[in-house]
């Protein structure tokens, strides 16, 4: 009875549970959404987690946590803030935390949206999933380097837009 | 600024109602002291005595289950609750639906499945049990396979002794296996016939 299951069949780096992040990191991430969101900190949190947990499974690797939770809770502090928007249809409000940053920077899927889903599904898998490109071409059933090139041509198109 | 507990909870809680979790998990304080608790949603997957590490339990599960794990008090509680009353002598029934995602090898599942033949309040051998699984011969391989029992007590693996006598060994420690035995009603010093 030395050995444990646990000893037993642990075999690699991998993802660890998910509630270990959120007890490292959970309350950086509130402040993070307190500049972003203000009072609506605690909302863009909970939203985060749980869009943070539907993804989970699906990163590739187990790097980064911490910065791809940080672009979770940013990401949908911008959602959030624009969904608040849209509903008081003011058009200039008055410029709360998460308003001031919505402003200056377009959330990123109302940025995206105008690209062909093709180049949306791409970026998304770039920069929400936090992917690595041999896992992007995977998904997109290309290879590594012509996972690479969509990244950059589907960037172009984005800054084409912008400018 | 911090996370509140309860803002925690509502969290695990929203995750668990919208299906988005592997597992869920909360401590119990019990006679045998506090048990790790660990659930699929097919049932009960992992209990953990509080000198086992806790991390290495859960990333196990991960590995195995997979990583979207929460803590919830609230979607464990029938089964910390039936957990406290079965070990307090309050409930003399301990029926939870158990997930064996975690047991080991197709012939560990079927010692553990041998074992919904042992009543509380009695007790098999390791002999026993091996050839009312028709294995006669791997009582050794039977005692294995019990050791790594990921479900202890509601998979009652502490119902199963030495026929030489004694309680054997037990993954909680003997004393908890000796508890557990009294606590069912099993006479004193355990000496089960054997080939029962």
């Amino acid at each position: 009875m030395g050995v444990t299951i646990e000893q037993k069949t642990r075999k690699k780096a991998q993802l660890p549970p998910f509630w270990s992040l959120v007890e490292a990191h959970g309350s950086e991430l509130l402040t993070h959404a307190r500049r972003l969101a203000g009072d609506d900190a605690e909302d863009v949190v909970q939203e985060a987690l749980l869009k943070a947990l539907r993804s989970y499974p699906r990163l590739a690797h187990g790097e980064h946590l911490r910065a791809w939770l940080y672009r979770v809770t940013t990401t949908t502090a911008f959602d959030l803030g624009v969904r608040a928007r849209r509903a008081t249809a003011l058009p200039a409000p008055s410029p709360g935390p998460a308003q001031v940053f919505a402003d200056e920077v377009a959330p990123f899927e109302e940025l995206i949206e105008p690209l062909s889903p093709a180049l949306k599904e791409t970026l998304e898998l770039r920069f929400v999933e936090d992917l690595r490109y041999e896992e992007i071409g995977r998904r997109l059933g290309c290879n590594e380097v012509a996972a690479r090139q969509r990244v950059s041509s589907a960037l172009r198109a984005l800054r084409r837009r912008m400018t | 600024m911090k996370l509140t507990e309860g803002f925690l909870e509502g969290v695990a809680a929203a995750a668990v109602d919208e299906g988005l979790v592997d597992a869920y998990y909360a401590t119990v304080a019990t006679a045998l002291g506090k048990l790790l608790v660990i659930e699929t949603p097919q049932g009960v997957c992992r209990i953990g005595f509080e000198e086992e590490d806790p991390d290495a339990l859960l990333a196990n599960v991960a590995l195995r289950v997979g990583p979207r794990i929460v803590r919830a008090k609230g979607a464990t509680s029938e089964a910390r609750d039936a957990l406290e009353a079965y070990l307090s002598g309050a409930q003399n029934a301990l029926d939870l639906p158990v997930d064996l995602a975690l047991a080991p090898s197709t012939f560990g599942r079927s010692v553990l499945a041998g074992l919904a033949a042992v009543p509380r309040g009695t007790v098999t051998t390791y002999a026993s049990l091996a050839s009312s699984i028709g294995r006669p011969g791997a009582a050794r391989a039977v005692g294995t396979a019990l050791g790594r029992n990921p479900v202890p007590i509601v998979i009652p693996c502490h119902r199963v002794v030495p026929g030489g006598g004694g309680v054997g060994g037990y993954a909680g420690g003997a004393a908890r296996k000796e508890l557990l035995l009294r606590l069912e009603g099993y006479p004193q010093g355990p000496t089960p016939s054997r080939g029962s």
